[in-house]
């Protein structure tokens, strides 16, 4: 019942593609028999509203499916993609997994029970309300994973509304927030999920052409990868229309730069957090950080330069800690934000803000400003420990060509000296080989 | 070259680094006596963890000795370190000494 409204929209659009995995499309008809299948498959296992499962798939049509089917029968769902591998078994063990569903890289499926009891307090209130549930993991910044629960009908009743029907790809996996959004944005309007087999530049891009995509929704790192690789020169994206971007602060650099080269696509920030769901936002325009959040349900308050919401998407809690809410029940998203009239710019997390002598410095405007100096691949900024000043702002940064480092280091201080506040100037300058994103296509700090 | 110059030529490389980003008025002379911070010093807090690490990195490029020159050491000496170019290069060459000794 928790998801009518999507299978009549299903219905309406049946020899239409829902999904396309590995160049071959899978219609809305297709999906349909599938989730009969799967709930017809859960019922046979005795799985019972309220249990919690843990979905180990990358994005395949059958996972789509059973996620799905999943949410339809109230079954708490815990999506692990193989990007967490190694991880997966600890969190199999914080999510109190009781069954497992397994879908191998040729889309068959196991479900294996695990011979544990789901009895968090969390669960009991899902259960209590009969509503589907949905644990999805928040790296956050002190490295331990917090699992984060939401009742997923709030969630879902954000799509209830038709909507415009977009091909998008899917660049993030239903294990993270954002991931979960697209994936209901585009089947609940009766779009279509392109699904890539990797994040490369290139890959994603040809994608974009050869399906037509309307929307991409990506990260600040992945516009960086992009405009570096120059892979917008060797496809054709005059079907992209929107280009979301989220998860990290984007550089002002970066985004003037985007814009400029795709003049006809709409640049939307979306802002949202694990915790709290993807926010209703508008930007002021396509170049701007600056966007006003709002909407029905949605109330936002700034607290001492920090955001606050109250929203009907967020989530019950954490499993595994303490959730940060006032007194009287608002959110505290640990954002810092600059306030203009009803416009915010979100500047950072506030646990990554360096302190140089009582300063503040937030990473990502430096971050912006290095990435503007030339041969520079990508960028990190982090503090260290300084005895003088508290802190300092030390660079990791990645060559497009090798450069001898002092020199590097000695035209980095320059150019950013003439650009930003003496505080904010990187102290230490290291080059890096390899990546500096994370499998999320965050930057790595 | 002995260690003792290459080390002096790693603060001269590292001053040059700083006064590339210095006002004229400002700019550091390659002399032991050239006062760094504090009265009549030319650089500000910025400019002297600036010159430290500067100073670090030099001397490791050159002598291939990784030293921490600020630390709660440092900090704790009597006659500061961070006075001139010469209380700096001495401090500078002492631990050196005691890095090579292990």
């Amino acid at each position: 019942m928790f998801i009518d409204f999507m299978l009549e929209t299903f219905a309406v659009n049946r020899h239409e593609d829902a999904i396309i995995w590995k160049g071959r499309g899978y219609s809305y008809q297709w999906l349909l028999d599938r989730i009969r299948h799967w709930q017809a498959e859960i019922r046979a296992q005795g799985i019972a509203p309220g249990t919690v499962t843990t979905l180990e798939a990358d994005f395949s049509p059958n996972a789509i499916a059973l996620f799905l089917a999943l949410v339809q029968d109230a079954c708490i769902v815990v999506p692990l993609t193989s990007s967490v591998e190694a991880e997966k078994r600890q969190r199999r063990q914080i999510a109190q997994t009781e069954v497992s569903f397994v879908i191998d890289p040729d889309d068959r499926v196991q479900p294996r029970p695990t011979g544990q009891t789901a009895s968090h307090d969390l669960y009991r209130e899902l259960r209590r309300r009969g509503h589907p549930g949905l644990v999805i993991f928040t790296s956050g910044s002190t490295g331990n994973s917090k699992a984060v629960v939401h009742d997923l009908v709030p969630i879902l009743q954000r799509f209830a509304k038709p909507a415009r029907p977009f091909r998008g790809i899917t660049f993030m996996f239903y294990d993270h927030i954002a991931g979960v959004n697209t994936l209901f944005r585009l089947l609940a309007s009766g779009g279509c999920m392109v699904t890539v087999q990797e994040r490369t530049p290139d890959t994603v891009l040809s994608a974009v052409e050869e399906h037509r995509v309307g929307l991409l929704p990506v990260t600040p790192t992945f516009v960086n990868l992009l405009l570096i690789s120059e892979a917008y020169k060797r496809h054709d994206l005059s079907s992209l229309e929107i280009l979301s971007y989220g998860s990290e602060p984007m550089p002002q650099s970066t985004l003037r730069r985007i814009h400029e080269l795709l003049p006809n696509t709409r640049l939307v920030q979306l802002y949202g957090l694990s915790e709290v769901g993807i926010l209703r936002s508008k930007p002021k325009s396509s170049d701007s950080l600056w966007i006003k959040v709002g909407g029905e349900g949605l109330a936002t308050r700034v607290v001492d330069g920090m955001l606050q919401v109250k929203v009907s998407t967020t989530m019950l809690g954490y499993l595994n800690a303490t959730a940060p809410f006032t007194e009287d029940g608002w959110y505290k998203t640990g954002d810092a934000v600059e306030v203009d009239g009803d416009y915010i710019r979100v500047l950072g997390r506030k646990s990554e803000l360096i302190n140089v002598g009582g300063e503040k410095v937030y990473p990502a405007e430096v971050e912006s400003v290095v990435q503007e100096l030339d041969n520079v691949r990508d960028v990190t900024i982090h503090g260290e420990k300084n005895p003088i000043t508290g802190q300092i702002v030390c660079a990791k940064v990645t060559l497009i060509e090798d450069e001898d480092q002092q020199a590097f280091a000695r035209r980095l201080k320059r150019f950013c000296g003439e650009r930003l506040e003496p505080y904010k100037v990187p102290v230490k300058v290291r080059l890096v080989a390899g990546q500096l994103h994370s499998e999320r296509f965050k930057k790595r700090k | 070259m002995n260690d003792n110059e290459k080390l002096m030529r790693a603060i001269f490389d590292a001053v040059d680094d700083i006064n590339e980003r210095l006002p004229d008025a400002r700019k550091l002379d390659h002399s032991r006596d050239t006062v760094l911070f504090g009265e009549s010093g030319n650089l500000d807090s910025l400019g002297l963890v600036h010159l430290i690490v500067a100073v670090e990195q030099r001397i490791e490029d050159t002598l291939g000795v990784a030293i921490s020159l600020a630390d709660e050491k440092a900090m704790s000496q009597r006659t500061s370190p961070f006075r001139t170019i010469g209380t700096l290069a001495d401090y500078a060459i002492r631990l050196v000494e005691e890095r090579s000794r292990g």
